[in-house]
């Protein structure tokens, strides 16, 4: 036990240590390893938050299948729970008997341009205007974690024109 | 004559209605309850090396100033950390922009590797040519994540 203090003591380790403890520190400070396990949660409310507003829930980009489509598609909330769909910056092609639907986009007719037989989904309306910003009411039991992508559909031609795959806002 | 000449006329006339195909429909529906704040852009983060997550979306309050927030966001925390808009339409996990000499818009340090949060955008910023966001180590020119902005 002496032998062990006297070493400690001994020019040496002195030295070693001298050198050793600011690498150890500079080191620490260049990669902060504790970082690795503590994390800095924030949470700051929107600077403009008015709870009376519409939240935005979800919202995504229209990219054209059969025929070219573009814009945003965004669900929206009220604080009284109601949802709507609104699309913005919204253009695709004028067709006959265009419908605004949800469906899944694991859905594999969405990958077609034409739907075979019927496309599992949930009918927002017909379609009001190739051009431009419109809104839709969604059903109150429409489950959108199931039913996550936007599609304009040409019912008489089973023609998908463009799908937005709905991202949480 | 003259009557085949008008009833080829109508005959056409009927065509191009029926067809429609050309005609466009507008509509302008207005946001039911527009707040004082506008969205201009939105965008998700990616990156895998240093697990990224969330949502970047610009905002310009009423008063003009430009606000980015940061929601459902999720990094992975590290040393002097900080939020830049990029000039680049997106970036790599392992873009150094140092190196590629990118144009960036510093925005503050990270506040926290979690949860929403809110960056003063300085006033004058060109959002059309600084379109990405990205969440940049400064001491190892690591970018950690970034968000491509596209119009909301």
């Amino acid at each position: 036990m002496t032998d062990g203090a006297s070493l400690w003591l001994s020019r040496k380790k002195w030295l070693w240590a001298g050198l050793g403890v600011p690498v150890l520190v500079a080191a620490w400070w260049a990669f902060r390893p504790e970082k690795l396990w503590i994390n800095e949660k924030v949470n700051e409310p929107a600077p403009f938050a008015s709870s009376s507003d519409p939240q935005p829930l979800y919202t995504g980009r229209l990219a054209g299948k059969a025929h070219a489509t573009t814009g945003r598609a965004s669900i929206y909330q009220t604080p009284d729970g109601k949802r709507d769909l609104r699309l913005t910056d919204f253009a695709t092609s004028n067709g006959p008997d265009l419908h605004v639907l949800l469906a899944q986009s694991d859905d594999e007719s969405l990958a077609r341009d034409f739907v075979k037989g019927e496309l599992n989904s949930v009918e927002l309306g017909r379609l009001r205007a190739n051009q431009g910003d419109q809104n839709y009411d969604l059903p109150g039991s429409v489950d959108l974690s199931k039913y996550d992508s936007v599609v304009i559909y040409c019912e008489r031609f089973h023609a998908v024109f463009g799908v937005a795959k709905l991202e949480r806002f | 004559m003259m009557v085949r000449k008008i009833k080829f006329a109508m005959a056409l006339a009927a065509l191009t209605v029926a067809l429609g195909l050309r005609v466009s429909v507008y509509a302008q529906d207005n946001m039911k309850h527009e707040n004082g704040a506008k969205t201009l852009a939105t965008g998700t983060f990616h990156g895998k090396v240093h697990q990224t997550s969330g949502r970047a979306t610009i905002y310009k309050e009423e008063d003009g100033k430009l606000v980015l927030r940061l929601t459902n966001f999720k990094t992975s925390n590290g040393p002097d950390v900080h939020v830049i808009l990029i000039a680049a339409g997106d970036a790599d996990d392992n873009a150094n922009f140092l190196k590629s000499n990118t144009e960036r818009v510093e925005l503050g340090k990270l506040k926290g590797n979690e949860g929403d949060q809110n960056y003063e955008i300085p006033a004058g910023t060109d959002l059309a040519k600084y379109r990405t966001v990205s969440v940049y180590c400064e001491r190892f020119d690591a970018n950690f994540g970034a968000a491509p902005l596209e119009k909301f």
